[in-house]
Order: C-alpha cells, then structure tokens, then sequence
C-alpha cells in the first residue's frame, strides 16, 4: 500500500488581502478602448487568450498574479498538495465572505459545478486538462479537493484552472440566461453588451478585496479594431484609455501632455521553428540550428521593424517561472553563423521554404518574419518565402493532421500565453516530440530523446520550487541545443491612458487589460 | 403584373438557393474549422470528437441537407466562435449595416444627381470640368483612405464629428460619406450620360421649341427618363454597400454585418457565414426586385409594356 504522505505547499495569503475597506465608494464614469474583443462572457466556454479581456473582468481563478507577477492566492485562501509524486490530492480552502455580483455566497459547489463544466467537452474546449482528475471532492463549504489519477504539474502551472461559476444561480436561469447575465465574483458585475461595440460594466459594491477594487463606478469598453481611429478617439477625449497604441506611435504618445504610457510585455512568445525531427533535413544537424540563432540581429529587427516594441529573452521571459536571468540569447554573429554552417556541410548553404504569418496576430509580424528570412539569406539560408493567413498558418503549423502541405522548411511561430505562468503546456507541445494519440508535441518539428524525458518530468511535477529548477535546466538544454525552435522576441504593448485617471496595472487575467484598480482622479 | 412579380420571386428564390450552396460549399474548402477552435496542444481525440459534435464528419452533401432543413425553421447553428445562435448574431448586426448602406447610397445619390446632371446641361462648361474631375477623383480615392483623412480632418482637428460608433446622426456622416465616396463617382458618369442623350431627344427639343422653361425640361421631364439607368444601378449599388462595408465598418468601429461575416470567414465559423451570406442575398435579391418594380413608376411606357 501506498504510503501517504502529507507535502504541505504553497499556502501563502497575500499580505493585506483581507484588509479592513479602505475604498471609497466607486463614483463616476470612465470609457476605455480595447483593440480586440472576447467573444463569450462564460469562462467555461473560452477558447483563445483575447476571451481574457472580458471574462478576467467578471471572473476570478483560485490563484492568479499578483501585481507584481508572483503567483498569489486569490479566491483560495490556502492550498495545498498531498502526496505530489504518486498520488497527488489538491486540497484548497476558499476565502470566506466572497459573494458572487446576484448575493450568493461562494462556495465549494460553485466550483464543484465550474470543475463539471470544464470537463465536459461539449462546454469546454480545453477538457482535456482535466483529463488527469479523478474526483472532486467537497469536504464543506469551503474546502475542498481535487484527486488526481497521476501527478499534473499543468494544474499547478495555469493557477489551479478553476473560475468561480455561481451554481445556484445558473441553475436557475439556464446556459442562455447565464449567457445573456453573466454572474461572477469579480471586481465588475456585468450590465450589458453590444457585439462589436462595447461591454458595459459597473464595480461591484460587494467586492470582497476592499484594498485593490476600482474607483470608478461604471466602465464601458469600446471596441475599436482599426489603430488610427483608436488613437483618434483617444485623442479625441472620446475615451481615456487605450490598449495597443500602434508602435510607430509610442514614442508620440510618451511625449503628449497629460497622458501616461506604459510598455509591457504580452502574453505571446514568438520563435522560428523547423523540422529538426526530419533526418533528411538540414536544420536535423544542431550546427545549422546554432547558425539561425546566430544569423539574425534580432535586437536590430526590434529596433527598426517593431519601433523598440518587442524584448528579447532566452526560453522562459521575464516574469515567467523559471526565469534564469545568466540565460541569454545567442549573440548576432555572421562569420560564426557560416562558420557553423560549413561545418555542418553546407558551406554554400542551402535553399528552404520559409513560411510567414501574414495576418496582424501581433503588431507587424509579417515585417518581422521577412527580415529573420532576409538575416538568414545573407549567410547562404536561401528562403523561398510563402505568406499564409491565420487559418492556413495554424494548419501548417499543428502536427497530426492527415494530407498536404507539409512543413518542411522554416516556420514563424508562436506559442501564445503562460505569461507570467510557466512553459509546462506550450513545451509540451513544441518541444517535446509529437507522439500521435497522446497529445504530446501537437506542433512540434523536434524529436530528442532527453527533451521529451526532461519535459515529461516537469508534467509530473507539482511541488513549486521543483518545478523552477527544472524549468531552468530545461530551458538551458533547449537554448543550448536550439530545440523546440529558436526564441526570437516577446512582443511588447503599449497602454495609455489620461492623467486624470488612477490606473494600476495588474497583469493577467486579460494580459494586462485587466482592470482590477482603475479610477478617476478626484 | 403578377405573372411578372411571381416570376422575378422565383428567380430570387433560385438565387437564394444558389447562393447558399456556394457560400456553403466554398467556405468549406478555406480549410478546418477545428484547428481555429481547439488550442493548439488540444490532442487528436479531443479534436475528433469536436468534429464529430459539430457534424463536421459528415458528408458534405448531407452536412447541406441538415443545414437547409434546420434553416428553413429558422435556425442557423451556433456560431463556433462566439458560440450563441448564428442568427441572433447576424440579425443584431444587420440592421446597423442596413443603416450605414441606405445612408451612404443617399450620400452618393444626393452628390450624383446634381453633379451628373448640370454636367450634362453645362456640357464642356467648368462646372462639367468640375463634375468630371470630382468623378475620377472619387474613384481614384478608396473609401477606406477617404474615411482615414475624414477621421484626422474632422474629429482630430476640428472635433466636430465622433471618430468611431454607433449612435445618432452624427457618428452617421462621416461613415456614409466615406461608403458613398466611391458609387458618386459611377454615379455621376451615369446620369451624364443619360442626361446627354435625354436632352438631344426630340420631345426635349420640342419642349424648348414651345417655350418650356429649362429649368422644367430638365427635372421633370428629362431627367425621369434619365433616371432609369440610374435606378437600375441603385440596387446592384445598395446590395455591393452592404457587402462591402466591411472596411468603413472597421474603420469607424461601426458595429454592422460586414464586419461579423468577414470575421467569421477568417475564424472559419460556417454557421455565420452562412446566416450572413443568406441574409445578405436576400437583401440582395430583395433590392433587385424593387428595382425591376419601380421601373414602371418611373417610366409609363415600361408599364404598358410589361
């Protein structure tokens, strides 16, 4: 029989969390501008990063960042795993007097019901994160466990996946009704919405955390896709508040009186990917991979191609778990980057296909991806470029699929999110080899035996402070041996709002969109 | 008369038809929806299960029958990305889209009209110097550009008009203009012309041999005959603004129908392609009817004649 075996972690409250009400009363009305949209109010229905926007407004996880990155406990007041290695049983305790936006109090069912809701593939699309569950348990009102079949580092690494879903109350009106009023815990209730306009909300007088609540009472976001009339409506004082100012723009806006910027770094990381799994191709050999990652003057490309709007990292970013600051990226060198090159047997180089995302998915990708195809020309990577759309892109990218076309040369891509979260499920797909049926490397072009084993061990991993170590010897073996792609940049957003405003930005929920403490200046 | 109504519904009918199987069929061949819907790292059974939830597995022609039945009774599916009924989606979107079309075809009207006709009546003048050089203007300048320059002269620096949304009068105009921008353009060269050949007819003549007063000859008697080129444009004009607003729409964050549909076909979401691309055929064939019908308002003898 199994020995079990207590493993208390993680179970830090965030210091002044409960703090007595310092808020004032939100009064006022403040309109902002976002350039994207979500599409579901549901957070048991999302399906993409930009569903964040909203949802992260109404919703709150059991665990989230905090200010300043570091993971804090959020509606869990503790957790904890048990028997992390064999076994593991999550056991959380929920903070007590959190009401949802109708009066209900929060309690275990209501997440008993958001775990269902998950799980089921019919609501979700991301079911198969629950796929190592094997029960939820509710010990009472505010305990609960979650037992797994095997260890699940991924539950650990996406904030304990579960949002707050009022159970009594969906019950109650029904998928559409919940739909058409959406009810969370979150610092803003829902008031209405127009498709392809604006989502109304107003502050939640009820809100548990009085210390980090907004000021304002009301808050529409407009959504206003095209940059130009963005900025025109900033400008304009139409609103006050905008996200993605256009790059070419920034420096403006930093010197217009009475407005604030701030430079963040999103939610997406970008790199070049080929098909190192292939023994007939040339980027199989690690010295024509070290030569891509030396051929191109990535700090040059984010200068003149993003107008400085970008940050280079090495694997894991700033912010991230597992950030190894005396990681760096490989240093531009042309004469090493041949080097390399003829010493691998090509010392005329070659010719491949290059494929380049066309679609604006982050601000001037396409401009990004023909310059790295330009850098590599010079030192004999001959590209035969192709630009692809969003969708054809994807398809391109993602393994497993039956039919043409192949992806057989070098690839512009992206492993979206898990910031400031840890790169446990976008290595798993990517850097580890694709194994069909099993989910592992459903768009990886690498095959290394010890990568898979190395990446496998952080799935299994759930105590914390391991996971940070083996997050910083995996990434070294990744940068070194240039495997899963070579890292390039992470794009950079600028927000910009009006100094009448009080705004502190949290990151994530809504990578950085989220308005936890927003209000006007009396 | 309504042989002729019945037999124009028919052919609308057909066309609607028509249109669906098309729109179905080709949005199909842009690729699978699955792999925009699921992440990336979801894993091949996850995504075969979604396909077959959605019916995806199906034989394409057997995927249009349950697609044509549940349409008949009103239901379009759920959109795939927005994951509410197609149709509620496209009908909350339409009619802003409607609004911007009737808007932007008054605009292009009301400056066609006036600049087409005094053209003709001033032939080789400078006001027909003016007409003609407004015309090729307006075609040389896309409406998307034009909205853009609208944008930074109106609301940046004068701050007159709102740069974006939906609302009253206000945030109409500079939407309208810049949709209607490019039909003044055709428009104007249409009724020139018309007005060109109306004027050299007999009766107009004969008007002026009796004493008519030009003012009279032109507008009421020469340019209803000239109008009919014009009208028949109309429709063809309204159905190309509402598919093609889909730029001003982003432009000007006008939350329409172009804007959905257009998004929709990039997100491969079929169920509101296909609701928008129906309803717009619809419309369409709509337009196009009531164009065929005012025929013999404006001219009798195409009334006698039908």
């Amino acid at each position: 029989m199994l020995r079990m075996r207590a493993h208390a972690l993680a179970a830090v409250t965030l210091a002044g969390m409960t703090a007595p009400a310092l808020a004032q009363d939100a009064k006022g009305s403040l309109t902002v501008a976002f350039a994207a949209e979500g599409t579901v109010l549901d957070p048991a229905k999302y399906s993409a990063g930009v569903d964040h926007y909203f949802i992260g407004q109404m919703y709150e996880q059991l665990v989230r960042p905090g200010l300043n990155l570091e993971p804090t406990n959020w509606l869990a007041e503790s957790w904890k795993v048990t028997d992390p290695e064999t076994k593991p049983v999550l056991e959380v305790a929920l903070r007590k007097g959190v009401t949802f936006h109708n009066g209900d109090p929060l309690t275990s069912e209501d997440f008993e019901f958001a775990y269902q809701r998950l799980r089921d593939p019919k609501v979700s699309r991301w079911s198969h994160l629950q796929a190592n569950v094997e029960r939820f348990e509710i010990v009472d009102d505010h305990t609960f466990r979650i037992h797994f079949k095997e260890p699940d580092g991924d539950y650990i690494a996406q904030w304990l996946q579960l949002w707050a879903v009022p159970k009594k109350y969906f019950e109650r009106v029904g998928e559409e009704g919940f739909t058409k009023a959406p009810v969370g815990t979150g610092p803003w209730k829902y008031v209405s919405r127009s498709v392809k306009e604006e989502l109304k909300l107003e502050a939640y007088d009820g809100y548990w955390n009085k210390q980090h609540r907004p000021k304002v009472k009301n808050l529409t976001i407009k959504i206003i896709p095209e940059d130009l009339t963005r900025v025109a409506a900033f400008k304009t004082g139409a609103v006050d508040w905008i996200d993605g100012v256009p790059p070419s723009m920034v420096e403006e806006f930093k010197t217009l009186p009475g407005v604030k910027t701030l430079s963040v770094v999103s939610g997406n990381n970008l790199y070049i990917d080929f098909p190192s799994y292939k023994p007939d191709s040339p980027f199989n050999k690690v010295k024509v991979r070290q030569a891509v990652a030396h051929a191109v003057d990535m700090d040059a490309i984010i200068k003149t191609v993003l107008f400085g709007q970008g940050e280079r990292y090495a694997e894991v970013g700033k912010g991230a778990t597992g950030y190894d600051p005396d990681l760096k990226p490989y240093p531009y060198d042309v004469r090493k980057a041949r080097e390399l090159l003829r010493e691998a047997g090509y010392p005329s180089g070659f010719e491949t296909p290059c494929y380049n995302l066309t679609t604006p998915r982050e601000p001037n990708v396409k401009e990004m991806g023909e310059a790295v195809f330009a850098y590599l020309g010079a030192v004999g990577i001959r590209c035969r470029v192709q630009g692809l759309e969003y969708g054809a892109w994807i398809n391109l990218g993602r393994r497993g699929r039956s039919g043409p076309p192949e992806m057989d040369g070098v690839l512009s891509w992206m492993w979206s999110q898990n910031l400031p979260g840890d790169p446990a499920t976008p290595w798993g797909g990517h850097l580890h080899s694709f194994v069909a049926g099993k989910g592992w490397g459903s768009y990886s072009y690498t095959a290394d035996e010890k990568a898979d084993a190395m990446v496998e061990q952080l799935k299994s991993t759930m105590v914390p402070e391991k996971r940070v170590a083996l997050i910083k010897e995996i990434a070294r073996y990744k940068r070194d041996n240039v495997l899963g792609g070579w890292t390039t940049y992470r794009p950079v957003i600028t927000l910009a709002w009006r100094d009448k405003v009080e705004f502190t930005p949290w990151a994530y929920p809504g990578y950085w969109r989220g308005f936890q403490e927003i209000g006007l200046k009396q | 008369m309504v042989g002729f109504v019945g037999k124009r519904v028919l052919h609308g009918l057909v066309s609607i038809v028509g249109a669906s199987i098309l729109i179905f069929v080709i949005s199909r061949l842009s690729g699978d929806p699955i792999v925009l819907m699921l992440p990336v790292e979801a894993p091949p059974h996850v995504i075969e299960a979604m396909r077959r939830n959605l019916g995806l597995d199906l034989p394409l022609w057997r995927q249009y029958l349950i697609f044509a039945g549940h349409a008949l009774t009103g239901d379009f599916g759920m959109s795939y990305r927005w994951q509410t009924p197609a149709l509620d989606l496209v009908l909350d979107r339409l009619p802003a889209t409607i609004e911007l079309a009737v808007a932007g075809l008054v605009f292009s009207v009301c400056l066609a009209v006036p600049l087409g006709v005094l053209s003709a009546v001033h032939r080789g003048s400078w006001i027909d110097t003016v007409g003609k050089g407004f015309a090729m203007l307006g075609q040389a300048m896309p409406g998307f550009w034009v909205g853009l320059l609208l944008i930074l002269v109106f609301s940046i620096r004068l701050n007159w008009l709102p740069a974006f949304g939906h609302g009253g009068i206000s945030h109409l105009i500079m939407p309208a203009i810049a949709l209607g921008w490019y039909p003044v353009a055709a428009q104007t060269r249409i009724v020139r012309s018309a007005m060109l050949d109306v004027l050299e007819s007999d009766y107009i003549r004969m008007g002026r041999a009796l004493g008519a007063p030009e003012r009279v000859l032109v507008w009421k008697y020469a340019f209803r005959n000239a109008a009919v080129p014009l009208v028949t444009m109309l429709g063809v004009y309204f159905a190309s603004m509402l598919g093609g607003a889909f730029v001003i729409e982003v432009i000007f964050a006008w939350p329409g129908l172009g804007r959905t549909v257009v998004e929709a076909v990039f997100s491969r979401d079929f169920p509101v392609v296909q609701a928008g691309v129906l309803f717009t055929s619809i419309l369409f064939v709509t337009c196009n009817l009531l164009v065929d019908l005012s025929y013999g308002l404006i001219d009798p003898r195409i009334r006698r004649d039908g």
